[in-house]
């Protein structure tokens, strides 16, 4: 047998002081396509980095065998579940609202631009790119600039230039979060497109809908890394909100009423001349449960920047929020106060320079960061939702040392610490493992039960809350159907 | 019109020069009642105007924009980003009859031809609002008497006075009402309630007047903000050339390192900036900061005597009505200097590596912000103002450098910052020629701690840290920063 493709031995990575991974050993062979699975926080990440030369390794335990037999490139090409583009001018300052804001100069790359030089640095034909576009449903944004692309459109971006580049070892880390059903089988035909060619594959993450071509299954436990066989690659999650609601959010927020929460009449979103919101006409009221469908890029964001005060257009529109006509001398922060919102744009913008303890605070104030002192009552609050998020260990730590699904269990703690009227929760669970997303399911149930609102956008049908009652189905830009959905799940 | 600061008796000028006061939360519990249901018109629709505009109608606030004509009809940037952004736009004559408060934000150089084409058109007791005060104090523009004046300052770009908002917080503001028109005392409620809607009260805001803002502007701008900061880059990017550096890496280590280097000075001051040093690299660069101090002390004074004395905007006039002729030319050679002309290398350089290889920039920051500092303060300026004029803006400058070297740097920066900053960097590098002469590669472009014995006298090190710590920039600036914790921190290149 030839020399295996990856050799890993006695691998010991150390993050801050803090072993992650502890000597361990890996043989990837030729033609294999590997799943990587293992709880949030095991180090999944860190390894895919290790191997794709991310993370600095010393003693040469990782060795990369590339074949000469091949046009394929001697390339690993690591996809992160998250991806910070840069503005034309190098700088990575933006908040999440600025997408929605006009301005006459643009200050980042058309995603052309952006391909063009992707193909050009690598040797790409073009021609090649339009089966790729098509089979993700991307042409259609080809002319957007980058700090347009919704979160999923960010997250395709990445996976056509792997796809395209078409390199003899692929890493895709999470790769179907924020993807809707369609793409991630079309993702899944393309990736095994590109592993009949040769390209092998290694998918990072606990997920289900693989590509046939995956064919060794390992988990990382405890820093160390075992094969496992595909059907028992159930991982058993870290005991978390298995606890008792913390009394302060066991209570309705207000009291219930029939009022109208939001009222849109024939709301239109454009931008230079091009509508992504077209005559929307939508109706919540006080303590209904709504579930918000739609592909990349049908204007799901951007009907929730509505809501949550952050579209400058919302004051060209008819269009009532909590009664109140938009324009009509409220403040963002009045609105703000009434929601609790996450969403994949809130958490990539997010201040991660702050400590849990903080990023969970600042949900009172609605900031990105906290910036004054909360009291005594809000703090013994926080203090104590952060013990039932299982996050007591990691108050002190600062955000961006964090994994992706720690972070993201402090921003849902944000999100619901001031026991708001309404929450808004756009694919919240992205990153969090199966059991951790059920729990998480839970308890909105539970808060919804005492009458809180909801409006929930999630692209997995198998990872829903239960207590879901209507069903707003978006398609380019438009209201496909408005109906009840008891019956349809 | 005459120098306004210039008819005062010396009295009201030092009064004047003296309001200078760290306004407590506690003033603006009123938030934006002052305005409510108020017509806010802004004059012109670049990034400031844009930017605080959208800040003020997400607070609640009526505001409308209004341009020339010819911006209207021609559908030029500014029309295009107010009416994208679903504002209302029209000419002076449709919006400044019914407006309220009328806010200026036109370039510096328009300001008189502008307040002059809307004054007839405003009405009885409205309000005009600046963001600088150089219309009033320099060109002494005399204002209705029915109007009152007044100047909110965000003390930042347009774009992070956006951004800071949205994240729920805000950038440090002055503020300040024009003694000669507040006919009804109702000018510091109104600035403070603009204030509150540009969110600019959670950040920090100092009361000030436009003399004193005006006055330690034009200095901070002219010498450690801009000036300096160009001198300092070109002089050690040649140096290094001329040592047999690497061009790509020279050009790469004075792009980022200002910014990296003074990032640290943002969070913690001069105190904070030198002991990122090494203990040998901190005396070295303290005693050549002394040096640099004592060669440029001169200039420092001159500036701001010539500011004081109304002679810096008269010349620079001069040559506005010349067309622009001293600015256009030193803009253009600014763009063939060595550092702009080489492009950063593609090489990794280390966030400690910039301070350990550029221990010159260090002794240049903290030379140039002392200086400042202290020449401001003995022109009567108050230490506050002082701070914010130098210290405070020199990580935004510096920001500005990193992205784009110093042709952007005085793309952002005001026309008269620019022409300052010319100024003062033709005059310096004269200075700094000697000085340069007896500078080597271990200051700049290479570790000065390589081959050397890391040994110090304890005795020499107690007082030089003691020099750091107990300047008087560094007592107000740690009071100061207090209320603004929560300033984002830069990603390093």
């Amino acid at each position: 047998m030839s020399e295996p493709f990856v050799h890993i031995a006695n691998l010991t990575v150390k993050y801050q002081q803090k072993l992650v991974l502890q000597d361990l050993n890996w043989v990837i062979n030729r033609h294999e396509n590997w799943l990587l699975c293992g709880t949030s926080g095991s180090g999944k990440t860190t390894l895919a980095k290790a191997i794709a030369g991310l993370i600095p390794v010393y003693n040469n335990e990782i060795q990369l065998n590339f074949t000469l037999d091949t046009h394929l490139p001697a390339q690993v090409y690591y996809v992160a579940n998250w991806y910070q583009f840069k503005d034309l001018e190098g700088g990575a300052n933006f908040y999440y609202q600025q997408r929605y804001n006009s301005q006459a100069t643009a200050t980042t790359a058309t995603v052309r631009v952006e391909l063009n030089e992707f193909g050009k640095e690598n040797n790409l034909e073009w021609d090649k790119l339009d089966h790729i576009l098509s089979a993700l449903g991307y042409a259609k944004v080809i002319d957007a600039t980058l700090i347009q692309l919704s979160s999923g459109e960010h997250k395709k971006l990445q996976l056509v230039k792997a796809i395209w580049l078409k390199p003899q070892l692929l890493i895709l880390d999470q790769p179907y979060n924020g993807l809707d059903t369609r793409s991630r089988q079309n993702l899944n035909v393309l990736l095994e497109e590109i592993s009949a060619e040769g390209t092998q594959l290694i998918i990072v993450g606990n997920e289900t809908e693989l590509p046939a071509t995956i064919n060794r299954f390992a988990e990382i436990k405890d820093g160390v890394l075992q094969e496992i066989s595909s059907e028992s690659r159930k991982v058993n999650a870290a005991e978390i909100l298995s606890k008792p609601v913390p009394a302060f959010l066991n209570q309705s927020a207000v009291p219930v009423s029939e009022e109208h929460i939001i009222r849109m009449i024939d709301v239109n979103i454009t931008y230079s001349g091009k509508r992504v919101l077209k005559d929307i006409n939508w109706e919540v009221i006080s303590g209904e449960k709504w579930l918000l469908q739609g592909h990349n890029g049908s204007g799901k964001s951007t009907l929730l920047s509505l809501i949550c005060g952050d579209h400058p257009q919302a004051y060209a529109n008819n269009f009532h929020l909590f009664g109140n006509k938009r324009g009509s001398g409220e403040s963002i922060w009045d609105i703000k106060k009434r929601i609790g919102l996450i969403s994949p744009e809130l958490h990539w913008y997010f201040d991660a320079s702050a400590t849990v303890w903080q990023t969970v605070a600042s949900g009172f104030f609605d900031s990105s960061g906290l910036f004054c002192n909360p009291g005594s009552t809000k703090h013994a609050q926080v203090d104590e939702l952060i013990g039932y998020f299982g996050l007591t260990a990691y108050q002190n730590t600062l955000m961006n040392v964090l994994p992706l699904s720690k972070q993201r269990l402090a921003l849902l703690a944000r999100t619901i610490i001031k026991n708001p009227e309404i929450l808004i929760l756009d694919e919240p669970c992205q990153g969090l493992d199966e059991q951790q997303t059920q729990h998480f399911n839970k308890l909105v149930d539970e808060l919804c039960g005492y009458g809180t609102t909801l409006i929930y956008v999630g692209h997995f049908e198998s990872q829903l809350p239960s207590c879901l009652e209507k069903r707003i189905l978006l398609e380019h830009g438009e209201v496909k159907s408005i109906e009840s959905i008891l019956q349809s799940i | 019109m005459s120098n306004y600061f210039n008819t005062l008796p010396l009295r009201e000028k030092l009064n004047q020069l003296g309001v200078c006061d760290f306004m407590d939360s506690s003033e603006f519990l009123d938030g934006v009642n002052a305005l409510k249901g108020k017509k806010l018109v802004i004059v012109g629709c670049g990034a400031q105007g844009l930017n605080q505009g959208l800040n003020l109608r997400d607070s609640g606030l009526d505001v409308s924009y209004t341009l020339r004509k010819e911006a209207i009809e021609g559908k030029r940037d500014s029309w295009k980003n107010a009416t994208e952004n679903n504002f209302n736009v029209g000419t002076y004559e449709e919006l400044i009859p019914n407006a309220d408060v009328v806010v200026n934000l036109t370039p510096d150089k328009q300001h008189t031809a502008v307040v002059n084409a809307i004054m007839p058109l405003m009405k009885q007791g409205a309000t005009l609002l600046y963001s600088h005060g150089f219309n009033i104090v320099e060109e002494g523009m005399q204002v209705r008497k029915d109007i009152t004046v007044i100047m909110v300052a965000p003390k930042c770009p347009g774009s992070e006075v956006r951004a800071e908002y949205v994240r729920g917080f805000g950038v440090p503001t002055l503020i300040a009402v024009h003694p000669e028109n507040d006919p009804e005392g109702k000018g510091l409620l109104q600035a403070k309630a603009y204030c509150v809607g540009t969110g600019g009260h959670k950040a920090g805001v100092l009361r000030s007047s436009f003399v004193a803002e005006v006055k330690s502007d034009l200095m901070g701008e002219q010498t450690i903000l801009c000036g300096l900061l160009q001198t300092g880059s070109i002089l050690s990017f040649d140096k290094m050339v001329e040592k047999g550096i690497e061009p790509g890496y020279a050009s790469k280590l004075v792009q980022y390192g200002v910014e990296v280097i003074t990032e640290a000075l943002k969070q913690g001051g001069i105190t904070a900036m030198m002991d990122r040093l090494s203990n040998i690299a901190k005396l070295k660069a303290f005693e050549i900061s002394e040096e640099l101090k004592t060669i440029m002390r001169p200039l420092f004074e001159k500036h701001q005597d010539d500011i004081m004395s109304g002679e810096f905007s008269r010349i620079m006039m001069e040559d506005w009505a010349a067309g622009d002729k001293n600015l256009l030319a030193w803009r253009a050679a600014t763009g063939e200097t060595g550092f702009e002309k080489t492009p950063a290398g593609n090489v990794k350089i280390g966030e400690q590596e910039y301070f350990d290889n550029y221990t010159l920039m260090v002794a240049f920051v903290r030379a140039g912000v002392e200086l400042a500092f202290e020449t401001m303060v003995e022109a009567g300026i108050k230490p506050e103002s002082a701070y914010y004029e130098s210290l405070h803006e020199t990580p935004l400058i510096a920001n500005t450098i990193a992205r784009k070297k110093l042709f952007e740097m005085n793309r952002v920066i005001s026309d008269t910052a620019e022409y300052g900053c010319y100024l003062f960097d033709h005059a310096c590098k004269p200075l700094l020629a000697d000085f340069m002469t007896r500078i080597d590669t271990d200051l700049v472009g290479k570790n000065f701690n390589e081959g050397k014995d890391g040994a110090v006298d304890n005795r020499t090190l107690i007082a030089v840290n003691e020099a750091i710590r107990t300047h008087h920039v560094e007592i107000v600036g740690a009071e100061l920063r207090k209320a603004m914790t929560a300033m984002k921190s830069i990603k390093t290149a």
